[in-house]
């Protein structure tokens, strides 16, 4: 971390209501771009999270958070193919591969997207998780904000998960 | 332009080909290219043979892109090569970090082949 960072990282941004909407732009703009696809806010989300794929990003310095994106194994061969403009993946691999670009790209972009955020926190490499049946407990006084985007007809997630 | 040699860094299989697509989508003329998953691996490359280009990323685990620039210095084989960085990073200070370390420019994801191609034509142009 730079000096300047670790000097500012004492001090925490706290989110405010633009937030969910940059992160919606911030995919829209990942997927237009990289995917070739539109992305639409779900207009009848699900009531819990569900999607065999999440990719997870860590933020430090000014903000501590856990950027997450999760959506159903059959999205993400797609997100895939079409991210490397062929019509089959031949390895499961490539897939979660592709989710943890997306993922680092979703958060990247959206932590451009703050001012104070864009030179005020480093992102992590991405890690990929499969598997449904999980939870993610927020840790004490941290805040959730949570985008569903619709592609392809599927739900899918971005979340911040942050630290207090 | 000449056919040329490209060395990409990038701890992402997926992001390795997406670049490599861009550059053959954006006219350039690629005869080989060598992967690389972090600067220890690029680097390692490099001894092996020079390249005309190297597109790097930053955020890599092992070594990192910044690391890797450093690396360069004093690397027979790399000598005049012209780096690129690929970045998600916002970040102004990561990317002034990696001009003064000698990057020739900088990609920031997510990009288009036109981008790439703003990039890196210029840099080769002056190479003939």
């Amino acid at each position: 971390m730079n000096p300047a960072l670790s000097e500012r990282s004492s001090a925490r941004v706290r989110p405010d209501a633009s937030w969910t909407t940059m992160m919606h732009m911030a995919a829209r703009e990942v997927f237009q771009l990289m995917v070739n696809s539109d992305v639409q806010v779900c207009a009848n989300p699900p009531e819990r999270q569900a999607g065999k794929v999440s990719a997870m990003v860590g933020m430090a310095g000014l903000l501590c958070a856990i950027f997450r994106f999760r959506c159903a194994e059959e999205s993400a061969i797609s997100i895939a193919k079409k991210m490397l403009g062929v019509q089959k993946i031949d390895n499961p691999s490539e897939a979660f591969d592709a989710m943890g670009e997306v993922c680092n790209m979703l958060a990247g972009n959206f932590k451009a997207k703050i001012s104070v955020l864009a030179d005020g926190c480093l992102l992590s490499v991405p890690t990929v998780v499969t598997g449904e049946d999980y939870d993610i407990r927020s840790l004490p006084s941290g805040e959730h904000l949570e985008v569903c985007l619709e592609y392809e007809g599927k739900p899918m997630w971005v979340t911040l998960e942050i630290s207090g | 332009m000449r056919a040329i040699k490209v060395l990409i860094v990038d701890d992402s299989a997926v992001m390795r080909k997406i670049v490599e697509r861009c550059l053959r989508q954006a006219g350039i003329d690629v005869k080989e290219v060598v992967e690389a998953s972090n600067g220890i691996e690029g680097l390692a490359a490099l001894k092996a043979g020079p390249v005309d280009l190297i597109l790097s990323d930053i955020n890599m685990p092992a070594m990192d892109g910044l690391e890797f620039l450093a690396g360069l210095r004093g690397l027979e084989n790399a000598t005049g090569t012209p780096v690129i960085m690929i970045t998600t990073e916002g970040s102004e200070s990561r990317v002034v970090e990696a001009l003064t370390a000698g990057a020739r420019g900088y990609i920031r994801k997510p990009f288009t082949p036109d981008q790439v191609k703003q990039r890196v034509t210029p840099l080769l142009e002056a190479m003939r």
